[in-house]
């Protein structure tokens, strides 16, 4: 099988499922992460991810080449599941508490993550989901707040509100 | 750091995104506060430690053939909506081709004998296609609305012929001109009833 990306990418275009597959192994990671923090929920998470490739097969053609392709699914699946959050309201309520600490341990990598990290990673799933999505992508993954706010549809002076707020919700919460 | 405004200036001052004037207003507050320079620091370490989590945890199972599902029926609904208007293209051409048919003088259109009589050809044919109208009816639910619309417009049209011809055999009943005409429209409305009939039950 090839494993050059541009190579995986152009026949994946033209309907080549197991390039796209190829392409689903290297990226499923990653695209998992971003969908596991944003959503705080593992069960919703692995339909996000989901969602997110079935989505990037159908918008395969659109994918230009002009930025990276890691940085064109990560951009999508961002899209994805706040899109989806919004049409599912009621899922907001669904942020893991202290009584779930599994919910984001690392399935099969959890030796690997410092136990900092780890109270980290509860920390942030306990946020509100306003604020968890705006610290998700502003700290963890680098977004600014001008692109923060086109994604998610809210002013920048908001995004910048739900950051504050959010890491003042995760100091009080490391520090106990 | 109780202090709305004095939260906003120091996440401000740990992302960089201040001003100088206010950069340099933030520092010099720094010297004299030990809760804001505490705050600082965990301001620093809460943001390194985000930037520092791994950024690929792989799904507790492997998500693939739920991908791959949903992406053949996709390409399955694709096929059936081509399908859908190719067929429907044919449709439009049999209208088309049907009128362009009418303009041809009787020496130039085929004509073959039912060999039976005129009656029983009319019976047969409003027989086929009561009994398909209603099997599209039943089945329509499944047909995309655009579909449906397109379908029915082409279907008027044909009508229009069928009964434009039945009203001029209705005053000239011998002629086998008109007859041919009526023949072949009847024969498209069935063949594109059946054609219909059958994909929406597919």
């Amino acid at each position: 099988m090839h494993s050059d990306p541009t190579d995986l990418i152009h026949r994946a275009q033209q309907g080549d499922r197991t390039a796209f597959e190829a392409l689903y192994r290297a990226h499923a990671g990653r695209v998992h992460a971003l969908c596991l923090r944003l959503t705080a929920d593992r069960a919703l998470a692995e339909e996000r991810t989901q969602d997110a490739f079935v989505r990037a097969w159908e918008r395969l053609a659109t994918f230009r080449g002009e930025s990276a392709f890691s940085s064109w699914l990560h951009r999508l699946t961002v899209n994805e599941v706040l899109l989806r959050r919004r049409a599912e309201r009621r899922r907001e309520q669904r942020v893991v508490t202290s009584d779930d600490p599994a919910a984001l341990e690392r399935p099969g990598g959890a030796d690997t993550s410092s136990g900092n990290a780890l109270d980290l990673e509860r920390a942030v799933a306990a946020l509100p989901a306003g604020a968890r999505e705006v610290f998700v992508l502003h700290d963890v993954e680098g977004y600014r707040h001008e692109e923060i706010a086109e994604l998610t549809g809210i002013a920048v002076g908001t995004s910048k509100a739900q950051l504050f707020r959010a890491r003042r919700l995760l100091r009080e919460a490391l520090n106990r | 750091m109780t202090d709305p405004h004095m939260e906003t200036k120091l996440n401000e001052y740990v992302d960089g995104t201040l001003a100088a004037h206010d950069r340099a207003s933030v520092e010099a507050h720094l010297a004299d506060c030990a809760a804001c320079r505490a705050a600082v620091a965990e301001l620093h370490s809460l943001s390194a430690a985000a930037a520092s989590l791994p950024k690929s945890i792989e799904p507790g199972r492997d998500l693939w053939a739920g991908v791959e599902t949903r992406i053949a029926q996709r390409a399955t609904w694709n096929v059936q909506r081509l399908q859908w208007r190719a067929a429907l293209a044919a449709a439009a051409a049999v209208v088309i081709a049907l009128g362009l048919y009418r303009l041809l003088p009787p020496s130039t259109a085929p004509y073959r004998p039912a060999g039976q009589g005129w009656a029983a050809v009319q019976a047969d044919f409003d027989r086929a296609s009561d009994e398909l109208s209603r099997i599209l009816a039943a089945e329509r639910g499944r047909l995309r609305p655009e579909t449906v619309a397109l379908l029915e417009r082409n279907l008027a049209v044909i009508d229009a012929a069928i009964a434009e011809s039945r009203a001029a055999l209705a005053r000239d009943p011998a002629s086998a001109e008109l007859r041919r005409l009526f023949a072949a429209a009847a024969r498209q409305k069935v063949e594109l009833l059946r054609w219909a009939a059958r994909v929406a039950a597919s």
